[in-house]
């Protein structure tokens, strides 16, 4: 189990975007992300597709139609982009209003389940999923119209 | 709470003009035809069918993110009456 915590990575009335950060690294989960891709001849311009997208979320909001569905039935994980790429970034969608943004990789899989890398990044949101719900239960945390509020740190 | 180390919105400057305006189009044109559609009182389900698509074809031009074809778009503006581009 690592630690891990929440951070504000943008705000604006129609959205409120989060990451993940582990405690145990230097960089967010999204960072992770972002940096893994931005130097790659191949994966650059979808990474910039999926940032320049997120960042058009600030307007609109993360609706659902946006969203590729991942994960099980009962989380709350998405993916982007839904067109065709190779590339994923998984994201934990709250509601319109509220996205967390994971790590993501280069899917060369069928499914995501078959990749180790990939499921890894899966299952880490569908262990917070499953804390935020805890916590918003035993009243750790506040989620608001667009905010997560606490002061939590959380054991992935 | 503590926010993410990279700024943002240094990320989205590092998005070069020409993407970041593919992204703005596609996005425009899928929101406008979600529009047309639910103005219409159609679901995604009678839209694909009036249209003789596939439903996994119209949550591809509802996500924001497809790269539409003149002809798409030419069926599209037939269909609601009016042109989704305007040049």
């Amino acid at each position: 189990m690592s630690e891990a915590e929440l951070l504000l990575v943008n705000e604006t009335k129609h959205c409120t975007l989060y990451t993940i950060q582990f405690l145990s690294e230097n960089d967010s989960e999204f960072e992770q992300f972002y940096n893994k891709f931005k130097d790659d001849v191949e994966f650059n311009p979808d990474l910039m597709r999926i940032v320049g997208f997120i960042g058009k979320i600030a307007d609109f909001g993360a609706l659902e139609r946006y969203f590729r569905p991942e994960g099980k039935m009962n989380d709350r994980v998405v993916a982007l982009p839904v067109v065709q790429s190779k590339l994923r970034l998984y994201c934990l969608r709250l509601s319109d209003k509220i996205l967390i943004l994971g790590n993501g990789g280069v899917k060369n899989t069928k499914t995501y389940e078959e990749s180790r890398e990939l499921s890894g990044y899966v299952l880490t949101l569908q262990n917070f999923d499953k804390l935020i719900k805890e916590g918003v239960k035993n009243g750790t945390i506040i989620v608001t119209e667009n905010k997560i509020e606490t002061d939590n740190t959380f054991d992935l | 709470m503590k926010t993410m180390n990279t700024s943002f919105q240094q990320m989205l400057a590092e998005v070069p003009p020409c993407i970041q305006q593919e992204v703005d189009l596609e996005l425009a044109i899928s929101n406008r035809i979600y529009d047309l559609m639910t103005e219409r009182g159609l679901s995604k389900m009678e839209f694909a069918q009036a249209l003789g698509k596939r439903p996994c074809e119209v949550t591809k031009w509802l996500s924001g993110q497809h790269n539409f074809t003149i002809r798409t778009l030419s069926l599209l503006s037939a269909f609601f009456g009016e042109s989704l581009v305007h040049v």
